[in-house]
Protein backbone atom coordinates (compact mmCIF):
# COMPACT_ATOMS: atom_id res chain seq x y z
CA UNK A 1 0.00 0.00 0.00
CA UNK A 2 2.92 2.32 0.74
CA UNK A 3 4.28 1.56 -2.71
CA UNK A 4 0.94 2.61 -4.16
CA UNK A 5 1.12 5.88 -2.20
CA UNK A 6 4.52 6.63 -3.79
CA UNK A 7 3.17 5.79 -7.26
CA UNK A 8 0.18 8.08 -6.67
CA UNK A 9 2.42 10.92 -5.50
CA UNK A 10 4.64 10.45 -8.58
CA UNK A 11 1.61 10.56 -10.88
CA UNK A 12 0.52 13.78 -9.17
CA UNK A 13 4.01 15.20 -9.72
CA UNK A 14 3.92 14.33 -13.42
CA UNK A 15 0.36 15.62 -13.79
CA UNK A 16 1.67 19.01 -12.66
CA UNK A 17 4.19 19.16 -15.52
CA UNK A 18 3.40 20.94 -18.77
CA UNK A 19 5.43 18.39 -20.78
CA UNK A 20 2.87 15.68 -20.10
CA UNK A 21 0.07 17.89 -21.41
CA UNK A 22 2.13 18.89 -24.45
CA UNK A 23 2.60 15.19 -25.23
CA UNK A 24 -1.12 14.53 -24.78
CA UNK A 25 -1.93 17.64 -26.82
CA UNK A 26 0.28 16.56 -29.72
CA UNK A 27 -1.35 13.11 -29.61
CA UNK A 28 -4.80 14.70 -29.74
CA UNK A 29 -3.89 16.92 -32.69
CA UNK A 30 -2.42 13.97 -34.61
CA UNK A 31 -5.49 11.81 -33.87
CA UNK A 32 -7.94 14.54 -34.94
CA UNK A 33 -5.84 15.23 -38.04
CA UNK A 34 -5.81 11.53 -38.94
CA UNK A 35 -9.56 11.28 -38.37
CA UNK A 36 -10.15 14.14 -40.80
CA UNK A 37 -7.54 12.99 -43.32
CA UNK A 38 -8.18 9.27 -43.74
CA UNK A 39 -11.35 7.49 -44.70
CA UNK A 40 -12.34 4.39 -46.60
CA UNK A 41 -15.71 3.81 -48.18
CA UNK A 42 -16.97 0.39 -49.06
CA UNK A 43 -18.05 -0.37 -52.62
CA UNK A 44 -19.03 -3.62 -54.28
CA UNK A 45 -15.58 -3.80 -55.84
CA UNK A 46 -13.74 -3.17 -52.59
CA UNK A 47 -12.71 -0.18 -50.48
CA UNK A 48 -11.98 3.28 -51.79
CA UNK A 49 -9.39 5.02 -49.67
CA UNK A 50 -9.31 8.80 -49.57
CA UNK A 51 -6.80 11.21 -48.03
CA UNK A 52 -7.99 14.73 -47.33
CA UNK A 53 -11.05 14.00 -49.49
CA UNK A 54 -8.99 12.94 -52.52
CA UNK A 55 -9.00 9.29 -53.63
CA UNK A 56 -5.65 7.72 -52.88
CA UNK A 57 -6.05 5.03 -55.52
CA UNK A 58 -8.04 5.25 -58.73
CA UNK A 59 -9.70 1.88 -58.20
CA UNK A 60 -11.15 0.30 -55.06
CA UNK A 61 -8.79 -2.08 -53.26
CA UNK A 62 -9.62 -5.48 -51.75
CA UNK A 63 -10.02 -5.93 -47.98
CA UNK A 64 -6.55 -7.48 -47.37
CA UNK A 65 -4.91 -4.56 -49.23
CA UNK A 66 -6.93 -2.13 -47.10
CA UNK A 67 -5.79 -3.91 -43.92
CA UNK A 68 -2.19 -3.72 -45.16
CA UNK A 69 -2.60 -0.03 -45.94
CA UNK A 70 -4.07 0.70 -42.48
CA UNK A 71 -1.25 -1.22 -40.81
CA UNK A 72 1.32 0.83 -42.71
CA UNK A 73 -0.43 4.00 -41.56
CA UNK A 74 -0.54 2.75 -37.98
CA UNK A 75 3.13 1.79 -38.13
CA UNK A 76 3.97 5.30 -39.30
CA UNK A 77 1.98 6.87 -36.47
CA UNK A 78 3.42 4.48 -33.88
CA UNK A 79 6.93 5.33 -35.14
CA UNK A 80 6.15 9.01 -34.64
CA UNK A 81 4.75 8.26 -31.20
CA UNK A 82 7.89 6.32 -30.33
CA UNK A 83 10.06 9.33 -31.18
CA UNK A 84 7.70 11.61 -29.25
CA UNK A 85 7.78 9.35 -26.23
CA UNK A 86 11.56 9.16 -26.32
CA UNK A 87 11.83 12.96 -26.51
CA UNK A 88 8.96 14.18 -24.34
CA UNK A 89 8.64 11.10 -22.14
CA UNK A 90 12.27 11.17 -21.07
CA UNK A 91 12.11 14.94 -20.74
CA UNK A 92 9.04 14.76 -18.49
CA UNK A 93 10.15 11.88 -16.30
CA UNK A 94 13.92 12.40 -16.03
CA UNK A 95 13.44 14.71 -13.04
CA UNK A 96 11.42 12.25 -10.94
CA UNK A 97 14.39 10.74 -9.11
CA UNK A 98 16.68 13.83 -8.94
CA UNK A 99 13.77 15.91 -7.58
CA UNK A 100 13.11 13.30 -4.91
CA UNK A 101 16.78 13.33 -3.94
CA UNK A 102 16.97 17.10 -3.48
CA UNK A 103 18.00 18.35 -0.06
CA UNK A 104 14.92 19.05 2.01
CA UNK A 105 12.77 16.65 0.00
CA UNK A 106 14.77 13.45 0.39
CA UNK A 107 14.70 13.89 4.19
CA UNK A 108 10.91 13.86 4.13
CA UNK A 109 10.78 10.67 2.07
CA UNK A 110 13.53 8.71 3.79
CA UNK A 111 12.23 9.47 7.28
CA UNK A 112 9.10 7.49 6.43
CA UNK A 113 8.90 3.76 7.11
CA UNK A 114 9.86 2.84 3.57
CA UNK A 115 12.88 0.92 2.31
CA UNK A 116 14.96 2.94 -0.12
CA UNK A 117 14.54 0.40 -2.93
CA UNK A 118 10.78 0.58 -2.42
CA UNK A 119 10.87 4.34 -2.75
CA UNK A 120 12.83 4.05 -6.01
CA UNK A 121 10.48 1.34 -7.28
CA UNK A 122 7.46 3.55 -6.53
CA UNK A 123 9.03 6.43 -8.46
CA UNK A 124 9.93 4.07 -11.33
CA UNK A 125 6.43 2.61 -11.54
CA UNK A 126 4.88 6.07 -11.35
CA UNK A 127 7.01 7.27 -14.27
CA UNK A 128 6.23 4.23 -16.41
CA UNK A 129 2.52 4.43 -15.54
CA UNK A 130 2.31 8.11 -16.55
CA UNK A 131 3.97 7.46 -19.90
CA UNK A 132 1.93 4.28 -20.29
CA UNK A 133 -1.28 6.31 -20.01
CA UNK A 134 -0.03 8.62 -22.76
CA UNK A 135 0.88 5.67 -25.00
CA UNK A 136 -2.50 4.02 -24.40
CA UNK A 137 -4.31 7.29 -25.03
CA UNK A 138 -2.65 7.67 -28.42
CA UNK A 139 -2.77 4.07 -29.57
CA UNK A 140 -6.32 3.34 -28.37
CA UNK A 141 -7.28 6.63 -30.00
CA UNK A 142 -5.58 5.58 -33.24
CA UNK A 143 -7.30 2.20 -33.07
CA UNK A 144 -10.69 3.91 -32.73
CA UNK A 145 -9.94 6.46 -35.48
CA UNK A 146 -8.82 3.84 -37.98
CA UNK A 147 -11.64 1.50 -36.98
CA UNK A 148 -14.32 4.13 -37.41
CA UNK A 149 -12.87 5.77 -40.55
CA UNK A 150 -11.79 2.65 -42.46
CA UNK A 151 -13.69 -0.21 -40.84
CA UNK A 152 -10.40 -1.98 -40.04
CA UNK A 153 -10.30 -2.85 -36.32
CA UNK A 154 -6.75 -4.09 -36.02
CA UNK A 155 -5.99 -5.60 -32.57
CA UNK A 156 -2.23 -5.57 -33.19
CA UNK A 157 -2.28 -1.90 -32.22
CA UNK A 158 -3.19 -2.92 -28.65
CA UNK A 159 -0.20 -5.27 -28.52
CA UNK A 160 1.94 -2.42 -29.87
CA UNK A 161 0.80 -0.29 -26.94
CA UNK A 162 1.99 -2.93 -24.47
CA UNK A 163 5.29 -3.33 -26.35
CA UNK A 164 5.91 0.43 -26.30
CA UNK A 165 5.19 0.64 -22.57
CA UNK A 166 7.59 -2.26 -22.08
CA UNK A 167 10.24 -0.47 -24.18
CA UNK A 168 9.87 2.71 -22.18
CA UNK A 169 10.04 0.67 -18.98
CA UNK A 170 13.39 -0.81 -20.05
CA UNK A 171 14.75 2.62 -20.96
CA UNK A 172 13.41 4.11 -17.73
CA UNK A 173 15.46 1.61 -15.73
CA UNK A 174 18.52 3.31 -17.22
CA UNK A 175 17.04 6.79 -16.63
CA UNK A 176 16.39 5.87 -12.99
CA UNK A 177 19.99 4.75 -12.58
CA UNK A 178 21.40 7.92 -14.15
CA UNK A 179 19.04 10.07 -12.04
CA UNK A 180 20.13 8.33 -8.83
CA UNK A 181 23.78 8.56 -9.79
CA UNK A 182 23.90 12.19 -10.92
CA UNK A 183 21.00 13.62 -8.83
CA UNK A 184 20.58 16.19 -11.57
CA UNK A 185 17.69 16.41 -14.03
CA UNK A 186 19.56 18.21 -16.83
CA UNK A 187 22.46 15.74 -16.70
CA UNK A 188 20.03 12.83 -16.68
CA UNK A 189 18.29 14.14 -19.79
CA UNK A 190 21.55 14.86 -21.62
CA UNK A 191 23.08 11.45 -20.80
CA UNK A 192 19.88 9.61 -21.75
CA UNK A 193 19.61 11.45 -25.08
CA UNK A 194 23.30 10.86 -25.69
CA UNK A 195 22.69 7.17 -25.16
CA UNK A 196 19.51 7.06 -27.24
CA UNK A 197 20.45 9.16 -30.22
CA UNK A 198 24.22 8.68 -30.47
CA UNK A 199 25.55 5.73 -28.52
CA UNK A 200 22.83 3.08 -28.80
CA UNK A 201 21.24 3.66 -32.19
CA UNK A 202 23.95 4.91 -34.56
CA UNK A 203 26.99 3.42 -32.81
CA UNK A 204 26.31 0.24 -30.82
CA UNK A 205 23.36 -1.16 -32.83
CA UNK A 206 25.27 -0.58 -36.07
CA UNK A 207 28.70 -1.26 -34.64
CA UNK A 208 29.78 -3.39 -37.61
CA UNK A 209 29.49 -0.41 -39.94
CA UNK A 210 30.68 2.23 -37.47
CA UNK A 211 32.77 1.38 -34.39
CA UNK A 212 34.28 -1.85 -35.73
CA UNK A 213 35.75 0.09 -38.67
CA UNK A 214 37.98 1.97 -36.27
CA UNK A 215 39.94 -1.09 -35.21
CA UNK A 216 40.12 -4.83 -35.71
CA UNK A 217 41.58 -5.32 -32.24
CA UNK A 218 39.80 -8.21 -30.52
CA UNK A 219 39.80 -6.60 -27.08
CA UNK A 220 38.36 -3.37 -28.51
CA UNK A 221 35.62 -5.25 -30.34
CA UNK A 222 34.84 -7.35 -27.27
CA UNK A 223 34.44 -4.17 -25.21
CA UNK A 224 32.13 -2.69 -27.86
CA UNK A 225 30.12 -5.93 -27.93
CA UNK A 226 29.99 -5.85 -24.14
CA UNK A 227 28.56 -2.33 -24.18
CA UNK A 228 26.01 -3.37 -26.79
CA UNK A 229 24.76 -6.13 -24.52
CA UNK A 230 25.04 -4.01 -21.37
CA UNK A 231 22.64 -1.24 -22.44
CA UNK A 232 18.97 -1.75 -23.38
CA UNK A 233 18.75 -2.51 -27.10
CA UNK A 234 16.19 0.13 -27.96
CA UNK A 235 16.83 -0.01 -31.74
CA UNK A 236 16.37 -3.76 -31.79
CA UNK A 237 13.08 -3.46 -29.93
CA UNK A 238 11.96 -0.63 -32.20
CA UNK A 239 12.56 -2.83 -35.26
CA UNK A 240 10.65 -5.67 -33.58
CA UNK A 241 7.71 -3.40 -32.74
CA UNK A 242 7.57 -2.10 -36.32
CA UNK A 243 7.67 -5.66 -37.67
CA UNK A 244 4.90 -6.73 -35.30
CA UNK A 245 2.73 -3.80 -36.31
CA UNK A 246 3.28 -4.54 -40.01
CA UNK A 247 1.89 -8.00 -39.41
CA UNK A 248 5.18 -9.88 -39.72
CA UNK A 249 5.41 -13.11 -37.76
CA UNK A 250 9.16 -13.72 -37.74
CA UNK A 251 9.94 -11.15 -35.04
CA UNK A 252 13.28 -11.27 -33.23
CA UNK A 253 12.35 -11.16 -29.53
CA UNK A 254 15.96 -11.36 -28.28
CA UNK A 255 16.37 -7.55 -27.98
CA UNK A 256 13.27 -7.48 -25.78
CA UNK A 257 14.72 -10.06 -23.37
CA UNK A 258 18.10 -8.32 -23.40
CA UNK A 259 16.51 -4.90 -22.76
CA UNK A 260 14.43 -6.33 -19.92
CA UNK A 261 17.53 -7.76 -18.24
CA UNK A 262 19.54 -4.60 -18.89
CA UNK A 263 16.76 -2.28 -17.62
CA UNK A 264 16.34 -4.44 -14.52
CA UNK A 265 20.10 -4.45 -13.89
CA UNK A 266 20.30 -0.67 -14.22
CA UNK A 267 17.33 -0.22 -11.89
CA UNK A 268 18.94 -2.51 -9.31
CA UNK A 269 22.20 -0.59 -9.73
CA UNK A 270 20.28 2.59 -8.92
CA UNK A 271 18.75 0.93 -5.86
CA UNK A 272 22.19 -0.11 -4.61
CA UNK A 273 23.53 3.43 -5.14
CA UNK A 274 20.58 4.86 -3.23
CA UNK A 275 20.98 2.38 -0.39
CA UNK A 276 24.64 3.26 0.11
CA UNK A 277 24.35 7.02 -0.15
CA UNK A 278 24.28 9.48 2.75
CA UNK A 279 21.83 12.38 2.57
CA UNK B 1 13.08 0.29 26.57
CA UNK B 2 14.44 3.74 25.78
CA UNK B 3 13.01 5.90 23.04
CA UNK B 4 16.44 6.44 21.50
CA UNK B 5 19.85 4.93 22.02
CA UNK B 6 23.17 5.85 20.44
CA UNK B 7 26.02 3.50 21.16
CA UNK B 8 29.52 4.81 20.34
CA UNK B 9 28.30 6.47 17.15
CA UNK B 10 30.93 7.96 14.89
CA UNK B 11 30.67 9.40 11.42
CA UNK B 12 33.50 10.41 9.15
CA UNK B 13 32.71 12.07 5.84
CA UNK B 14 35.27 11.66 3.12
CA UNK B 15 35.76 13.84 0.09
CA UNK B 16 38.34 14.68 -2.52
CA UNK B 17 40.35 12.29 -4.67
CA UNK B 18 40.18 8.76 -3.24
CA UNK B 19 38.48 10.13 -0.13
CA UNK B 20 41.67 11.67 1.20
CA UNK B 21 39.93 14.57 2.95
CA UNK B 22 38.22 13.37 6.06
CA UNK B 23 35.80 15.29 8.25
CA UNK B 24 34.90 13.74 11.55
CA UNK B 25 31.32 14.85 12.05
CA UNK B 26 30.56 12.71 15.09
CA UNK B 27 32.94 11.08 17.55
CA UNK B 28 31.98 8.20 19.79
CA UNK B 29 28.58 9.53 20.80
CA UNK B 30 26.80 7.50 23.43
CA UNK B 31 23.41 8.78 24.48
CA UNK B 32 20.09 7.46 25.71
CA UNK B 33 16.81 9.33 25.69
CA UNK B 34 13.92 8.12 27.78
CA UNK B 35 10.30 8.00 26.74
CA UNK B 36 8.29 11.14 27.29
CA UNK B 37 11.34 13.41 27.42
CA UNK B 38 11.88 16.64 25.55
CA UNK B 39 15.54 16.38 24.69
CA UNK B 40 17.48 19.11 22.94
CA UNK B 41 20.74 18.91 21.08
CA UNK B 42 22.79 22.08 21.04
CA UNK B 43 26.02 23.00 19.40
CA UNK B 44 27.63 25.54 17.11
CA UNK B 45 27.42 25.13 13.35
CA UNK B 46 29.23 21.98 12.26
CA UNK B 47 29.01 20.45 15.74
CA UNK B 48 27.42 17.26 14.39
CA UNK B 49 23.82 17.84 15.51
CA UNK B 50 22.27 17.27 12.10
CA UNK B 51 24.51 14.28 11.44
CA UNK B 52 23.30 12.78 14.71
CA UNK B 53 19.64 13.26 13.78
CA UNK B 54 20.25 11.98 10.27
CA UNK B 55 21.89 8.82 11.59
CA UNK B 56 18.92 8.24 13.89
CA UNK B 57 16.61 8.59 10.89
CA UNK B 58 18.84 6.42 8.70
CA UNK B 59 19.48 9.26 6.26
CA UNK B 60 23.18 8.90 6.99
CA UNK B 61 25.00 5.64 7.69
CA UNK B 62 27.28 5.67 10.76
CA UNK B 63 30.95 4.86 10.21
CA UNK B 64 31.06 2.93 13.49
CA UNK B 65 28.66 2.32 16.35
CA UNK B 66 24.96 1.66 16.33
CA UNK B 67 21.69 3.37 17.14
CA UNK B 68 18.17 2.24 17.87
CA UNK B 69 14.73 3.81 17.81
CA UNK B 70 12.11 2.36 20.14
CA UNK B 71 14.16 -0.80 20.42
CA UNK B 72 14.65 -1.38 16.70
CA UNK B 73 17.89 -0.73 14.81
CA UNK B 74 17.62 2.54 12.89
CA UNK B 75 18.39 0.74 9.62
CA UNK B 76 15.08 -1.13 9.92
CA UNK B 77 12.37 0.88 8.09
CA UNK B 78 9.80 -0.33 10.66
CA UNK B 79 11.68 1.68 13.28
CA UNK B 80 10.40 4.81 11.53
CA UNK B 81 6.76 3.74 11.63
CA UNK B 82 6.24 5.49 14.98
CA UNK B 83 8.38 8.56 14.45
CA UNK B 84 7.72 11.99 12.98
CA UNK B 85 10.32 14.30 11.50
CA UNK B 86 10.37 17.97 10.65
CA UNK B 87 13.61 18.60 8.74
CA UNK B 88 15.31 21.97 8.60
CA UNK B 89 14.64 23.75 5.28
CA UNK B 90 12.20 21.08 4.17
CA UNK B 91 10.70 21.33 0.71
CA UNK B 92 7.23 20.02 0.07
CA UNK B 93 6.28 19.55 -3.57
CA UNK B 94 4.93 22.93 -4.71
CA UNK B 95 2.16 21.36 -6.79
CA UNK B 96 0.42 19.95 -3.69
CA UNK B 97 -1.99 21.84 -1.46
CA UNK B 98 -1.52 21.80 2.31
CA UNK B 99 -4.20 19.15 2.60
CA UNK B 100 -2.63 17.02 -0.13
CA UNK B 101 0.77 17.25 1.58
CA UNK B 102 -0.68 15.77 4.74
CA UNK B 103 -2.68 13.08 2.93
CA UNK B 104 0.25 12.14 0.64
CA UNK B 105 2.94 12.01 3.31
CA UNK B 106 0.48 10.48 5.78
CA UNK B 107 -0.15 7.65 3.32
CA UNK B 108 3.62 7.05 3.18
CA UNK B 109 3.59 6.40 6.93
CA UNK B 110 0.81 3.85 6.59
CA UNK B 111 -2.12 5.99 7.80
CA UNK B 112 -5.15 5.53 5.55
CA UNK B 113 -8.79 6.22 4.85
CA UNK B 114 -11.03 7.98 7.37
CA UNK B 115 -8.26 8.09 10.00
CA UNK B 116 -6.01 10.01 7.58
CA UNK B 117 -8.82 12.44 6.69
CA UNK B 118 -9.66 13.05 10.36
CA UNK B 119 -6.04 13.60 11.37
CA UNK B 120 -5.46 15.92 8.40
CA UNK B 121 -8.35 18.17 9.45
CA UNK B 122 -7.38 17.99 13.13
CA UNK B 123 -3.71 18.82 12.53
CA UNK B 124 -4.37 21.65 10.08
CA UNK B 125 -6.58 23.17 12.75
CA UNK B 126 -3.97 22.62 15.44
CA UNK B 127 -1.24 24.46 13.51
CA UNK B 128 -3.63 27.20 12.41
CA UNK B 129 -3.61 26.32 8.70
CA UNK B 130 -7.25 25.37 8.24
CA UNK B 131 -7.98 28.34 5.95
CA UNK B 132 -5.00 27.47 3.75
CA UNK B 133 -5.75 23.79 3.28
CA UNK B 134 -6.79 24.14 -0.38
CA UNK B 135 -3.94 26.49 -1.34
CA UNK B 136 -0.85 25.14 -3.11
CA UNK B 137 2.18 25.13 -0.84
CA UNK B 138 4.26 27.09 -3.36
CA UNK B 139 2.26 30.11 -2.15
CA UNK B 140 3.08 29.51 1.51
CA UNK B 141 5.39 31.74 3.54
CA UNK B 142 8.31 30.27 5.48
CA UNK B 143 6.34 30.35 8.71
CA UNK B 144 3.38 28.60 7.10
CA UNK B 145 5.69 25.94 5.71
CA UNK B 146 7.00 25.35 9.23
CA UNK B 147 3.49 24.97 10.60
CA UNK B 148 2.58 22.56 7.82
CA UNK B 149 5.87 20.72 8.41
CA UNK B 150 4.97 20.24 12.05
CA UNK B 151 1.53 18.92 11.08
CA UNK B 152 3.20 16.56 8.60
CA UNK B 153 5.53 15.27 11.31
CA UNK B 154 2.52 14.51 13.51
CA UNK B 155 0.31 12.89 10.87
CA UNK B 156 1.01 9.31 12.04
CA UNK B 157 0.59 10.18 15.74
CA UNK B 158 4.28 9.40 16.37
CA UNK B 159 5.79 8.26 19.65
CA UNK B 160 9.06 10.03 18.92
CA UNK B 161 9.21 13.40 17.22
CA UNK B 162 12.36 14.89 15.68
CA UNK B 163 12.19 18.63 15.15
CA UNK B 164 15.01 20.46 13.41
CA UNK B 165 14.68 24.22 13.95
CA UNK B 166 10.88 24.03 14.31
CA UNK B 167 10.42 27.75 14.99
CA UNK B 168 12.64 28.91 12.14
CA UNK B 169 10.82 31.72 10.31
CA UNK B 170 7.84 31.61 12.66
CA UNK B 171 6.64 34.84 14.30
CA UNK B 172 6.68 35.21 18.13
CA UNK B 173 3.01 34.28 18.47
CA UNK B 174 3.52 31.26 16.27
CA UNK B 175 6.61 30.29 18.31
CA UNK B 176 4.57 30.32 21.48
CA UNK B 177 1.90 28.22 19.78
CA UNK B 178 4.53 25.69 18.73
CA UNK B 179 5.92 25.60 22.28
CA UNK B 180 2.40 24.95 23.55
CA UNK B 181 2.00 22.13 21.04
CA UNK B 182 5.26 20.61 22.27
CA UNK B 183 4.08 20.78 25.88
CA UNK B 184 0.78 19.15 24.92
CA UNK B 185 2.66 16.39 23.13
CA UNK B 186 4.91 15.87 26.13
CA UNK B 187 1.84 15.65 28.36
CA UNK B 188 0.56 12.97 25.99
CA UNK B 189 3.76 10.99 26.63
CA UNK B 190 5.56 11.73 23.35
CA UNK B 191 9.32 11.88 23.18
CA UNK B 192 10.63 14.99 21.46
CA UNK B 193 14.11 15.40 20.07
CA UNK B 194 14.76 19.05 19.40
CA UNK B 195 17.49 20.71 17.38
CA UNK B 196 17.42 24.47 17.69
CA UNK B 197 19.66 27.51 17.67
CA UNK B 198 17.16 29.46 19.76
CA UNK B 199 18.54 28.61 23.18
CA UNK B 200 15.92 30.66 25.02
CA UNK B 201 13.27 28.48 23.40
CA UNK B 202 15.14 25.29 24.24
CA UNK B 203 15.45 26.41 27.85
CA UNK B 204 11.70 26.93 28.07
CA UNK B 205 10.65 23.47 26.90
CA UNK B 206 13.49 20.98 27.37
CA UNK B 207 13.84 18.39 30.11
CA UNK B 208 17.41 17.51 29.18
CA UNK B 209 19.98 19.09 26.94
CA UNK B 210 23.13 17.78 25.30
CA UNK B 211 25.89 20.04 24.02
CA UNK B 212 27.97 18.89 21.08
CA UNK B 213 31.06 20.50 19.62
CA UNK B 214 33.25 19.19 16.80
CA UNK B 215 31.30 15.94 16.95
CA UNK B 216 32.04 15.35 20.64
CA UNK B 217 29.50 15.30 23.42
CA UNK B 218 30.65 17.96 25.88
CA UNK B 219 27.88 17.82 28.42
CA UNK B 220 24.46 16.33 28.95
CA UNK B 221 22.01 17.06 31.74
CA UNK B 222 18.85 18.83 32.78
CA UNK B 223 18.52 22.53 32.08
CA UNK B 224 19.01 23.16 35.81
CA UNK B 225 22.20 21.12 35.88
CA UNK B 226 23.60 22.96 32.90
CA UNK B 227 22.67 26.45 33.99
CA UNK B 228 23.55 26.26 37.68
CA UNK B 229 27.12 27.42 38.22
CA UNK B 230 29.34 25.66 40.74
CA UNK B 231 31.24 28.75 41.79
CA UNK B 232 28.97 31.80 41.72
CA UNK B 233 26.63 32.86 44.51
CA UNK B 234 24.34 35.82 44.82
CA UNK B 235 24.31 37.24 48.35
CA UNK B 236 21.41 39.53 49.18
CA UNK B 237 22.14 42.22 51.79
CA UNK B 238 20.49 45.19 53.45
CA UNK B 239 22.04 48.51 52.53
CA UNK B 240 25.13 48.95 50.33
CA UNK B 241 28.31 46.94 50.03
CA UNK B 242 31.20 48.64 51.89
CA UNK B 243 34.13 49.45 49.58
CA UNK B 244 36.61 48.12 52.16
CA UNK B 245 34.85 44.75 52.07
CA UNK B 246 35.18 44.51 48.29
CA UNK B 247 38.92 45.18 48.44
CA UNK B 248 39.45 42.67 51.23
CA UNK B 249 37.22 39.96 49.74
CA UNK B 250 38.66 40.28 46.24
CA UNK B 251 42.06 39.36 47.64
CA UNK B 252 40.73 36.20 49.30
CA UNK B 253 38.26 34.70 46.73
CA UNK B 254 38.01 34.41 42.93
CA UNK B 255 35.97 37.58 42.54
CA UNK B 256 33.38 39.83 44.10
CA UNK B 257 31.04 42.12 42.20
CA UNK B 258 28.79 44.56 43.99
CA UNK B 259 25.29 45.12 42.61
CA UNK B 260 22.20 47.12 43.53
CA UNK B 261 20.55 44.43 45.63
CA UNK B 262 23.64 42.65 46.91
CA UNK B 263 26.78 41.12 45.53
CA UNK B 264 27.98 38.23 43.40
CA UNK B 265 30.83 36.17 44.76
CA UNK B 266 32.84 33.72 42.66
CA UNK B 267 34.41 31.23 45.02
CA UNK B 268 36.44 28.05 44.67
CA UNK B 269 34.46 26.08 47.28
CA UNK B 270 31.98 26.32 50.15
CA UNK B 271 34.60 27.31 52.82
CA UNK B 272 35.54 30.25 50.58
CA UNK B 273 31.85 31.23 50.45
CA UNK B 274 31.78 31.16 54.26
CA UNK B 275 34.84 33.39 54.28
CA UNK B 276 32.90 35.97 52.24
CA UNK B 277 29.91 35.71 54.60
CA UNK B 278 32.20 36.09 57.66
CA UNK B 279 33.81 39.14 56.07
CA UNK B 280 30.41 40.72 55.38
CA UNK B 281 29.38 40.17 58.99
CA UNK B 282 32.70 41.57 60.19
CA UNK B 283 31.84 44.72 58.23
CA UNK B 284 28.44 44.82 59.97
CA UNK B 285 26.43 43.95 56.84
CA UNK B 286 23.10 42.22 57.36
CA UNK B 287 22.65 39.21 54.98
CA UNK B 288 19.14 38.51 53.65
CA UNK B 289 19.77 35.60 51.24
CA UNK B 290 22.43 33.35 49.70
CA UNK B 291 21.65 31.70 46.37
CA UNK B 292 23.63 29.67 43.91
CA UNK B 293 23.67 31.74 40.76
CA UNK B 294 22.10 30.44 37.55
CA UNK B 295 23.20 31.35 34.08
CA UNK B 296 20.88 31.40 31.16
CA UNK B 297 21.27 28.37 28.93
CA UNK B 298 22.87 30.63 26.37
CA UNK B 299 25.49 31.83 28.85
CA UNK B 300 26.26 28.28 29.94
CA UNK B 301 26.46 27.17 26.34
CA UNK B 302 28.83 29.96 25.32
CA UNK B 303 30.91 29.39 28.45
CA UNK B 304 31.25 25.69 27.71
CA UNK B 305 32.09 26.17 24.05
CA UNK B 306 34.62 28.92 24.88
CA UNK B 307 36.33 26.68 27.44
CA UNK B 308 36.42 23.86 24.89
CA UNK B 309 38.02 26.12 22.28
CA UNK B 310 40.58 27.36 24.81
CA UNK B 311 41.47 23.86 25.91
Amino acid sequence: MTLLAIVRLTLRELASKATMYILAGISTVVLIGTAFAVSASQTDAGSLVTMFGQPLMEVPIPQDALVHFVRQMQAGLAGGLFTGIMLFGVFATAGIVPDMLERGTVDLYLSKPIARWELLLGKYLGGVAAIGVNILYFLVGAWLVFGMRTGVWDPTLMLTALIMIFMFGCLFGLVTFIGTWTRNTATTIVLTFLFLFIIEGPLLAHRESTLFRLSENTIYRTVIDGLFYLFPQISGMQAGAAAQLSGQTDIDWKPFLQAFLSGTAFFLGGAVLLKKRDF
Amino acid sequence: MHALECDHLSKTYTSGVRGRREIQALQDLTLTIGRGEIFSLLGPNGAGKTTCVKILLSLVHPTTGSASLLGLPVSNPHARRRIGYLPENHRFPGYLTGEQVLSSFGALTGVRGPELATRTTQLLGMVGMQDWRKVKVKRYSKGMMQRLGLAQALINDPEVLFLDEPTDGVDPVGRKEIRDVLRTLKAAGKTIFLNSHLLSEVELVSDRVAILDHGKLLKVGTVDELTTTDSSYHIGIEGTVPAAFVTEATARVLGVTAGADGLTARVADVPALNTVIDLLRAHGVSITSVQKQRNTLEESFIDLITREVQS
